[in-house]
């Protein structure tokens, strides 16, 4: 089902390459990370500007965690992008870190997303910010067979990366609540849509973004009897399954973390009802 | 750090410790979590996560909440249960590694046998009574806040195990040197202090507050000062050696303790934003003794000139 190896979290300050504006709040940042092990795709890492150097700065305190947009490999390490959206102190001070400036982090971390099988079509739904889950996930299942990714936001430029995914060649379909892009509404209905396509097969259904939006996804999956499994956030103090901060209910009871055990889970194992 | 001839070697109540720095319960897991990040032997021992009898699954979401250079936790003591513990968890630990394991329960008898369970066990070095922890409502809280009801507890504990005795006491007192004392009193080897600061933040759009749990434990840079505090008066009331706790993000910060009367100290929170932080404490430390001139770290402990001595 999930991931070969998963490579060792590493903390290591890295160097801001660029950190550019794509449009209103929503930011491409670009570090260089020496000794970056390679990630799998769902992955992320813990991000705190301000924790280095002589005179570190512990408010906020804690680190932010970031989807691995991707990573480039290069020689001693690896060229990793984030794509973010200014929302709160901490984002804020992301967005003011200046290239050559140091942003201490950790990782990569968490359990990716499982592949799809040989030939099985893999659906993918990101919303807002959840986007930037998804990008190596498609490029991974395109090389496995039918890749169609679903992107929604607020307006089109609220669609961080979707130049990029249109560079893998996977089929893209958008929808933004102010129909400035694709479809007018929400991307949940272009995902009904396509699990009733004819011949659509044993699609896997992968999604990422608001909780609601997830749900909906996790509820059309299921009425067609699709496996889906979802990316969670959540607040985290550490990310590698020490401050238990970030447990979410099971379906059948207890905890999973979503630093450890997900952020990827299967969506039929999560207590949705119970999720703040 | 080669050429630091600094002795860091420090006892603390019977735990010997190869350097001052431990880490502290709830903050570092079952001590394997950070093998990726650095070899568990630089620093002197870890205190584990705090042990019940049976297996706990802790509290419903959200349990953690940013505070202005601090945090609020309520996690609910979530842990896998002594026995899990000594089958599961010790055996992933390095040599050379001072293993201390801390017990929290609801009941006296309980704590005493969690105690037991323990004793005995290669690789536990110690124990540590949680005496304070603030967060499960039948729970610490009252142990650690009556000195009648923690004198008995460390009482029955001390029968119930040979092992070195540390008793984490709680802030949330009026006078830590009564709880101190009370400690010395029924046989502690040493003090633990401080653990988190009960404490509450409100969330105004639904008017509740930002923990499911209602209040939490305050733990951070922000409760340093209080710590500090705390200890430099436990100092003064008692003979057995002090671990200090709260907020060090730095050598300088551990160094703080040492100097207000600290044996050893216990990085916690900083373990979460900075894996490596209780790796590069002990380094600090052994560099910081090595600029004063020190021979040995222990010559720091309770060195504060406190304008008229108290």
């Amino acid at each position: 089902m999930t991931a070969a190896a998963v490579p060792l979290a590493i903390r290591v300050d890295a160097e801001v390459r660029a950190n550019l504006c794509e449009g209103g709040p929503n930011r491409r940042l670009v570090l260089g990370v020496a000794g970056w092990p390679g990630s799998a795709p769902g992955q992320f890492a813990m991000l705190s500007p301000g924790a280095t150097g002589a005179a570190p700065r512990f408010d906020p305190l804690l680190p932010r965690p970031m989807a691995v947009y991707r990573a480039a490999p290069e020689p001693g390490g690896a060229a990793v992008e984030i794509l973010y959206k200014v929302s709160g102190r901490g984002t804020q001070l992301l967005a003011d870190a200046q290239p050559d400036e140091r942003v201490r982090l950790v990782g990569p971390l968490g359990t990716g997303f499982p592949l799809p099988a040989a030939g099985q079509r893999a659906l993918l739904v990101g919303g807002g910010t959840g986007i930037a889950s998804l990008h190596d996930l498609a490029a991974a299942a395109r090389a496995r067979g039918p890749v169609v990714v679903l992107l929604g936001a607020r307006s089109a430029g609220d669609l961080m990366g979707r130049e990029d995914f249109a560079a893998l060649g996977v089929e893209l379909r958008l929808a933004t609540e102010d129909g400035s892009a694709g479809r007018r509404g929400l991307v949940t209905a272009l995902l009904e849509e396509a699990l009733a396509e004819p011949g659509a097969g044993d699609d896997l259904v992968y999604a990422c973004g608001p909780t609601p939006m997830m749900r909906r996804a996790a509820e059309l999956a299921a009425e067609r009897g699709r496996r889906c499994v979802v990316s969670l956030e959540n607040r985290m103090a550490c990310g590698f399954g020490v401050c238990l901060g970030c447990a979410v209910p099971r379906a059948g009871g207890g905890f999973a973390l979503v630093c450890r055990d997900g952020p990827v889970l299967d969506a039929g194992a999560i207590a949705w009802e119970a999720v703040p | 750090m080669s050429a630091a001839p600094v002795d860091t070697a420090v006892d603390l109540g019977g735990i010997a410790l190869r350097n001052p720095v431990l880490t502290a319960s709830g903050t570092f897991g079952y001590g394997s979590e950070f093998a990726p990040f650095f070899d568990l032997t630089r620093i002197g021992g870890i205190v584990a996560k705090s042990l019940t009898l049976e297996p706990r699954s802790g509290n419903l979401p959200p349990r953690i909440a940013e505070t202005p250079a601090g945090m609020l936790n309520a996690i609910g003591l979530e842990n896998v249960g002594v026995d899990a513990f000594v089958a599961d968890k010790l055996p992933l630990l390095p040599d050379g590694l001072a293993v201390v394991a801390s017990v929290f329960e609801t009941e006296i008898e309980r704590y005493a046998e969690v105690c037991k369970r323990l004793t005995g066990v290669p690789k536990v070095a110690g124990l540590e009574i949680n005496a304070s922890c603030p967060h499960v409502k039948s729970g610490g809280i009252e142990f650690g806040q009556r000195p009648e009801l923690l004198g008995r507890l460390v009482r029955e504990t001390r029968r119930a195990s040979s092992l070195p005795l540390l008793v984490k006491l709680s802030p949330n007192v009026t006078d830590i040197r009564e709880m101190a004392r009370v400690c010395e009193g029924e046989g502690a080897n040493g003090l633990s202090l401080i653990n988190t600061l009960q404490a509450l933040d409100v969330d105004l759009a639904t008017r509740r507050p930002v923990l499911r749990n209602g209040l939490g434990g305050l733990s951070g840079p922000a409760i340093r000062p209080v710590a500090l505090r705390m200890v430099w008066q436990a100092f003064q009331a008692v003979k057995i050696p002090i671990c200090g706790i709260g907020g060090i993000m730095s050598a300088e910060d551990a160094v703080k303790f040492l100097v207000c009367g600290a044996t050893a100290v216990q990085v916690g929170t900083a373990n979460y934003l900075n894996p490596m932080a209780a790796a590069e404490v002990a380094d600090g430390i052994a560099a910081y003794a090595a600029g004063q001139g020190c021979a040995r770290v222990a010559e720091l402990v309770g060195t504060l000139e406190m304008p008229g001595g108290r």
